[in-house]
């Protein structure tokens, strides 16, 4: 057909280098985005970067966690009475009353996931990227850990959970996944801190300070081990933390909290935070202009009379961790309780320094502890413990078998670990929450070891079911 | 052989002795009979055929031609007693001889011949041939409306394509919808189409304005799936054709035009006076006083003892020794307004070259004071026969286009300076004693609101718009064989445009002072295009066919550069200039098409009418895993009135059955919209912030073109020598496909992600009825009537509980659900107002609520007037849409009016919340004083609630007090037109001309009690439709013009 080859031959002759696929690919100049990502070292860091972001996130250590570790327990109140639509969500920690539409365990679900993803684009793309070993290595451990530590958060507040572990790539890719049951969650965890604790440095330079080491994931490694009652995995996992004397206790309780020097020997892995309204600063903490001297913002959380009663006479950290009252900017003596333990005067609101703990020698110690006491009541138990109870001032335990000893590390969790998100936490782990709930009158039930799942979850993906007791 | 052909060819054979006859009469006494032929316009045509009648074309001897002057003469052997002048395009005029020697004959244009050429997508069709839904609009119908752009010209005049404005302001925006709205998150407008070039619609202000409808000859509304899949991904809304004159062979004609006229703001609202406004003030703060003072609070409470919202000034308190000042604001910001246009135009040529040249310069004050609009084009299109074989032309326009805005959308805190006016206390005056702007900032702390000065703003805000546009085109076409036309063309559109603002330190809708704030934004859009396109027509014996392929490429660069400024030392330099920046942006949208297209037309002895076409679409808008669009189309016709059985019927000119189905689509869905961006996501290394980067969006490679899935029924009649014709058609549009950001599990990492999930559906009825009641030789009347019944109805979202809310500028007051129309008016419905005790205690519990407030819908019958009672109160989309249009004329006279206008369609008065609020706050309607509720025994008219600033039931809430019925029907145009008579044109030396007297937006027949039913301040949001926030009211405008053809 004449017709045909003329029309070929003047495609060809109009299209010429324009006709292929390079004519049609274009991609945005004057906004970053995924096409040319994920291939140089620097890209991966700065995806990396992002990852250590998600745990800023308000459904992580943003506000989340908070309300679910602490405000659902007897550590602290939500401090406020009246109570409005706005705050129908806030009440349900206080009453333990929740609904599927709560928009704070739905952030809290939203936003680890939003980690995990961000940690699986790394993990799914490194392999085949070209960068220097070490560097490969560290991203991959620093990525391995992050995502253990959302999952670990999940599991354990979720349940059996749906488990991603590449990176989706369709808007449709989690519609019909199912909740995978809880112990192949934990293998993952556990596969993905094992292999972090190979690769991740031990040590940072001064400009990655925040980073998580080697000790951390071996640290997280021993809290995993100790949920799933591996007692003496878990103990031996620790105790390479111990004896690698990378860590210590600071001889001031105080100072582990100190926002001029961020890191220190206590800490092995927390969230940083920086004031300079850039959005990198830490919400906790009232704005304070002085010493007791409250102006405004800040926690709206107050630790309860129970907390107040918790610590033993003489405990140096209760005046660090609380206040009994304060002053407000009109000069009005205000008889309420507030958390001190964040609290960098002069810092504006939503703007202070003040990381926030994630893991810490203290904690370390006192999982020891118990991981040892878990397998036969012993005398290293104990030193562990005394450890901690001497740096606050307080005189050796005087637990003297294994029962009475798992109530004296519970309440030395308590106090050590007093509004850091581990005490509802804690409490799950021993298979205790409703039974310490009780006993203070607040109306708790077994089932309230997990939270419910988000509604708005569950409409979008009908394979997902509800927690029993929900 | 039935028997009519036997009897048609009886005719023939009849006609053919005749013929002999008469020509062998030849040798009989002849009358030499001389004149001229003109146009509808006075003009000489030459080349007219005039012929005495019965004389057949091959017998030239009693016929002639006319010259380049339109001038003939002719021998008519006596006893013949007419002639026949006929010439395409025209209506044939038989004309009796009546003993005359000279006899001059104007033409009337036949617009609606059948035979007329229709502009289709990569081509031209015969009208008869036609099996989509095209409908075309000639020059003379767009020329007579003194508008800045085609857009407003179009009003009314064509089924199914519907216009509204969205601003009266010069040189203002309009929404342009074909066939409803067919996109929730993409574009809804239509693809506009220029001399073959499918521009970008982009600019500042309306872009359509940097066409200068003075150019344009022809244009066509391509409607159906049938006439669009030939443009593809970007044929679902419909496609614009518009083509611009082009030369003509012969003398030179030169075409002065200009008109000149006023405007005036089409109504004017009637307000409070200072009197009714203090009696209002009063009793608004009294009530409120009560309500929210306490239990111990009076009305005789001094404002010492009120809270400043319940405080009324003291000069205002005693109504009979008020201030003596009564501005009436509308008066102030309004003004009479100048509105001129001139062009200049050349139109000739000979057979090898033929020109078409412009020039116009068009200048439109606003009615709102430092309003204005300015145009400047040209355009020089131009065509040369290089060879038998090889043409070739060139069009190229540039337009430079200037605005001054006056801020006029939204609230007056945004310095709306109409909805300043209509707030404005009257007891305020435009100037104090020293010659400052008068203003409210004393009142705000006895309880009025802080609202800038109109005519300040007006005065000394700064928002102007420039853009300069170069349109060209260049075009080859080659013959390669008999029938085969290869065409090459190149075009591109240049498209620069300037934003610049400045708002100076004197302007606060608070305070006396604020700082200055500036900033300019500077667009460059880039187009072009290549396309290629090989065209095979023939005619074999009774089969005809035209066959067309394709290929094309575009490509555009959009780059936009925004430099904000502030910290200005003073208000002298009005742009950035004058301050320090402080920020700015740089962004660039890129977008390439790259398309496939082929298009067969097939008759067969000219009754049945087949059309296929196809087109595929490459996109860099479409992720890479669904690149590439298809969309086909097939349509049928059938001209019943070519078959035998009707043909001897004598009746019809034509009946052609229409039927089509076919997919186009709608790319406008934005740049890079399937590619996933990275935002920044930062965290603390180092005690020091470092960047981190995390994915904001999904990547979905599958992200492609919205689909439309269209079938269309149509008929055409032409009866009685086409002095009737009527159109019909129905649609049925299916837009599937449809982009959303559905809500996805957030265990991807995301909660949303833009997907294409929704489907819509619009279907509709066109009707267009159009004739020639009255045709004598002095007086004609031509009236057309056209009318379009459209449903619109979503059919899936995916979002959030299938839901959409908008933003009307008064909260969440749209809603787009399943099931509904899309951005139907949501809030209470209002039963009336509380009048008695009783109502109050058995009405559902309405916190708040007392006598004379409005009594909420319990909808949920939950007891309980709540948020969960709201519901859908209207629909902003209207049932039907109409236009009117008649033509008078008389010997050298014609009158022509045109109407059009819009049922079933429901607007929310946002700007009554303020004007008509009842708070005794900003001022109101006049009504409101006589209509409010006072107490049981004076319960006003029983509709209007009491005035009451504050009230606990929150009667500013959104509820259907505030819907009013749109329903307008709008004289939109009358013109008086005088066409010169030849002797007198002669005699000053020209070839014709013409005088004429417009009025533009006449007369608004409407039970709306705003400015304008119209107007809608959310512009191309079609998610909130239908909502006045005191836009800028239209004019009416008095033009007198003037035509001349030398």
């Amino acid at each position: 057909m004449k017709a045909k080859h003329l029309f070929i031959t003047l495609v060809s002759l109009f299209s010429l280098a324009s006709c292929n696929d390079q004519f049609l690919s274009l991609t945005p100049e004057t906004d970053r985005n995924t096409v040319n990502f994920y291939k140089t070292a620097a890209d991966f860091n700065n995806a990396v970067v992002g990852t250590y972001n998600a745990l800023k996130l308000s459904g992580v250590y943003g506000t989340s966690l908070y309300w679910m570790g602490e405000v659902s327990t007897d550590n602290t109140d939500y401090g406020v009475t009246t109570r409005q639509a706005v705050n129908v969500d806030n009440f349900q920690f206080v009453d333990h009353t929740y609904t599927s539409l709560n928009d704070i365990i739905y952030a809290a679900w939203r936003d680890h996931y939003r980690g995990i993803s961000r940690a699986n684009a790394i993990l799914t793309r490194i392999e085949g990227a070209t960068i220097a070993d070490n560097l490969k290595n560290q991203y991959k451990g620093e990525a391995q850990f992050l995502r253990a530590l959302f999952y670990f958060d999940l599991v354990r507040l979720f349940g059996d959970v749906p488990l991603v572990t590449t990176e989706i790539t369709t808007p449709d890719g989690a519609s019909s996944l199912t909740r995978t049951p809880v112990e192949e969650v934990y293998k993952l965890i556990i596969s993905d801190l094992q292999s972090a604790e190979q690769t991740l440095p031990v040590t940072y330079g001064t400009a990655d300070v925040g980073r998580v080491p080697q000790g951390a994931a071996k640290a997280l490694l021993g809290k995993v081990y100790l949920t799933r009652k591996d007692w003496a995995t878990a103990a031996a996992k620790l105790n390479e933390v111990i004896t690698s004397a990378r860590y210590q206790l600071l001889p001031k309780y105080a100072d582990v909290f100190g926002f001029a020097s961020p890191t220190n020997a206590e800490i092995l892995f927390n969230v940083q935070y920086k004031s300079g309204n850039t959005g990198q600063g830490s919400g906790f903490g009232p704005v304070q202009a002085s010493e007791g001297a409250r102006i405004t913002g800040g926690s709206m959380r107050y630790p309860t009379a129970d907390m107040d009663a918790a610590y033993e006479t003489g405990d140096l950290r209760k005046s660090f961790s609380m206040k009994p009252s304060y002053t407000d900017a009109t000069g009005q003596f205000v008889n309420q309780r507030y958390v001190s333990k964040y609290v960098q005067f002069g810092a504006l609101a939503s703007d202070s320094d003040i990381d926030f703990p994630v893991l810490r020698y203290a904690d370390v110690l006192l999982m020891y502890a118990e991981a040892l006491n878990e397998v036969s009541f012993n005398p290293e138990a104990v030193t562990s413990l005394n450890q901690v109870r001497k740096r606050a001032g307080l005189a050796d335990t005087k637990a003297s078998d294994q029962a009475s000893f798992r109530l004296a590390i519970e309440q030395e969790r308590r106090v050590e670990f007093a509004f850091e998100n581990q005490r509802w936490f804690d409490l799950v782990r021993t298979g205790r929450y409703a039974a310490v709930m009780n006993a203070k009158g607040l109306k708790v039930q077994d089932f309230h070891n997990l939270y419910l799942i988000p509604q708005r979850e569950i409409d979008l993906n009908k394979s997902l079911s509800q927690n029993p007791g929900y | 052989m039935t028997n009519l052909s036997l009897y048609r060819n009886r005719i023939w054979l009849l006609a053919l002795i005749w013929l002999s006859i008469t020509s062998q009469l030849i040798g009989q006494p002849t009358n030499v009979i001389t004149g001229q032929v003109s146009d509808e316009l006075g003009q000489p045509l030459p080349g007219v055929t005039v012929l005495v009648k019965n004389t057949t074309s091959a017998d030239r001897s009693n016929g002639t031609t006319t010259d380049a002057k339109g001038a003939y003469r002719l021998s008519v052997p006596s006893g013949n007693e007419s002639l026949v002048v006929s010439y395409v395009g025209y209506l044939s005029q038989e004309i009796e001889i009546s003993r005359r020697s000279v006899i001059n004959v104007q033409l009337v244009p036949d617009n609606k011949s059948l035979n007329e050429v229709v502009v289709v997508g990569y081509g031209t069709q015969q009208k008869k041939d036609l099996t989509g839904a095209v409908a075309s609009v000639s020059a003379k119908d767009i020329q007579r409306l003194p508008v800045s752009g085609l857009d407003q010209a179009l009003q009314g005049q064509v089924p199914g394509l519907q216009i509204s404005s969205t601003s009266g302001a010069p040189g203002g925006n309009t929404n342009i919808l074909v066939r409803g709205i067919g996109s929730v998150s993409g574009g809804n407008e239509p693809l506009f189409v220029v001399d073959g070039f499918p521009i970008n619609n982009s600019g500042v202000g309306n872009p359509l304005n940097t066409i200068n409808p003075g150019d344009i000859e022809s244009i066509e509304i391509l409607k159906d799936a049938s006439a669009t899949a030939i443009y593809g991904s970007r044929g679902s809304n419909g496609v614009v054709i518009v083509s611009t004159k082009r030369g003509k062979s012969g003398k030179a004609q030169i075409t002065v035009d200009a008109y000149v006229g006023i405007q005036e703001p089409a109504r004017l609202l009637k307000m409070m006076n200072s009197r009714q406004f203090a009696e209002f003030v009063i009793e608004g703060h009294n009530n409120g006083w009560l309500d929210n003072g306490g239990p111990n609070a009076k009305i005789t409470d001094p404002n010492s003892v009120r809270s400043a919202s319940y405080r009324i000034p003291e000069e205002w308190q005693n109504l009979n020794s008020l201030p003596n000042i009564d501005t009436d604001w509308q008066k102030v910001i309004f003004r009479t307004a100048p509105i001129q246009n001139y062009q200049i135009s050349a139109v000739g040529g000979n057979d090898k070259l033929r020109y078409s040249m412009s020039g116009g310069y068009f200048n439109q004050k606003g009615i709102l004071i430092s309003s204005g609009f300015e145009r400047y084009s040209a355009r020089i299109n131009l065509d040369g026969q290089l060879t038998p074989r090889l043409k070739v032309s060139m069009n190229l326009a540039p337009t430079y286009t200037s605005t001054d805005n006056v801020p006029s959308t939204g609230h007056y805190g945004d310095f709306n300076v109409v909805a300043s006016a209509l707030s404005m206390p009257p007891l305020i005056p435009v100037y104090n004693a020293d010659g400052t702007y008068g203003n409210t900032n004393a009142l705000t702390n006895v309880g009025m609101g802080a609202i800038p000065n109109p005519v300040q703003i007006a005065n000394e805000y700064k928002s102007t718009n420039a853009q300069f546009r170069l349109l060209s085109n260049l075009f080859a076409e080659y013959e390669i064989i008999n029938g085969l036309k290869l065409k090459v063309s190149v075009g591109t559109d240049f498209n620069y445009y300037t934003t610049n603002t400045f708002k100076p330190s004197t302007l606060s809708s608070s305070a006396s002072v604020s700082p200055a704030t500036s900033n300019i934004v500077n667009t460059s859009d880039v187009n072009w295009l290549n396309e290629n396109t090989l065209n095979y027509r023939r005619t074999f014996g009774a089969h005809s066919l035209d066959a067309l392929g394709g290929f094309t490429i575009q490509k555009s660069t959009t780059a936009a550069t925004t430099t904000n400024a502030t910290n200005f030392a003073d208000d002298l330099l009005e742009n950035i200039n004058g301050g320090q920046i402080t920020g700015g942006s740089y962004v660039v949208g890129q977008w390439s098409l790259m398309s496939y297209l082929g298009r067969v037309n097939y008759a067969y002895n000219d009754r049945y009418l087949v059309t296929a076409t196809i087109r595929s679409d490459g996109s860099s808008r479409f992720g890479s895993a669904n690149r590439w669009g298809t969309f086909p189309s097939f349509s049928v016709g059938w001209r019943l009135s070519e078959e035998p059985f009707l043909k001897g019927l004598n009746l019809f000119d034509d009946f052609k059955i229409r039927a089509g189905y076919g997919l186009s689509g709608n790319n406008s869905i934005g740049n890079y919209r399937y590619l996933g961006l990275l935002s920044a996501s930062n965290y603390v290394l180092g005690n020091t912030q470092v960047p981190g980067l995390s994915q904001a969006s999904f990547t979905n490679n599958n992200l492609g073109w919205e689909t439309s899935k269209q079938y269309d029924i149509g008929l055409d009649l032409a009866f009685f020598n086409g002095r009737l014709q009527f159109t019909g058609d129905y649609y049925n549009r299916r837009n599937t496909d449809m982009l959303l950001n559905k809500a996805i599990p957030s265990v991807t990492g995301y909660t949303s992600a833009w997907v294409n999930i929704g489907e819509l559906e619009n279907k509709g009825v066109e009707l267009a009825l159009s004739g020639k009641p009255l045709a004598t030789r002095d007086f004609n009347w031509t009236s057309s009537f056209n009318i379009t019944f459209n449903r619109n109805k979503v059919l899936r979202l995916g979002t959030d509980g299938e839901q959409l809310f908008s933003d009307g500028g008064r909260g969440d007051v749209s809603i787009t659900q399943v099931g509904q129309p899309i951005g139907s008016f949501y809030g209470h419905q209002v039963e009336g107002i509380f009048t008695t005790q009783e109502q109050l205690s058995s009405h559902a519990t309405q916190t708040g609520a007392k006598l004379g407030d409005f009594m909420y819908k319990d909808i949920d019958g939950n007891r309980v007037i709540n948020d969960a009672d709201r519901t859908i109160l209207g629909n902003p989309q209207a049932r039907a849409f109409y236009g009117f249009n008649n033509t008078f004329t008389y010997k050298n006279w014609s009158l022509n009016i045109l109407m059009n206008g819009v049922q079933g369609k429901d607007v929310f008065w946002a700007g009554a919340v303020f004007v008509r609020g009842y708070h005794g706050v900003q001022n109101n309607l006049a009504e409101v004083i006589n209509n409010y509720y006072k107490s049981p025994s004076q319960p006003g008219d029983g509709n209007s609630p009491r005035i009451i600033r504050g009230a606990l039931n929150n009667n500013l809430r959104y509820s259907s007090f505030f819907n009013f019925d749109g329903s307008y029907l709008r004289i939109r145009n009358v013109t008086l037109n005088y066409n010169l008579s030849q002797n007198l044109a002669k005699r000053i030396g020209m070839q014709g001309g013409r005088i004429y007297l417009t009025t533009n937006n006449l007369y608004t027949f409407t039970k709306y009690p705003g400015y304008d039913p119209e107007i809608s301040n959310s512009g191309d949001n079609m998610l909130a439709s239908g909502i006045d926030y005191l836009g800028y009211p239209p004019a009416r405008s008095y033009t007198l013009g003037l035509s001349l053809t030398f």
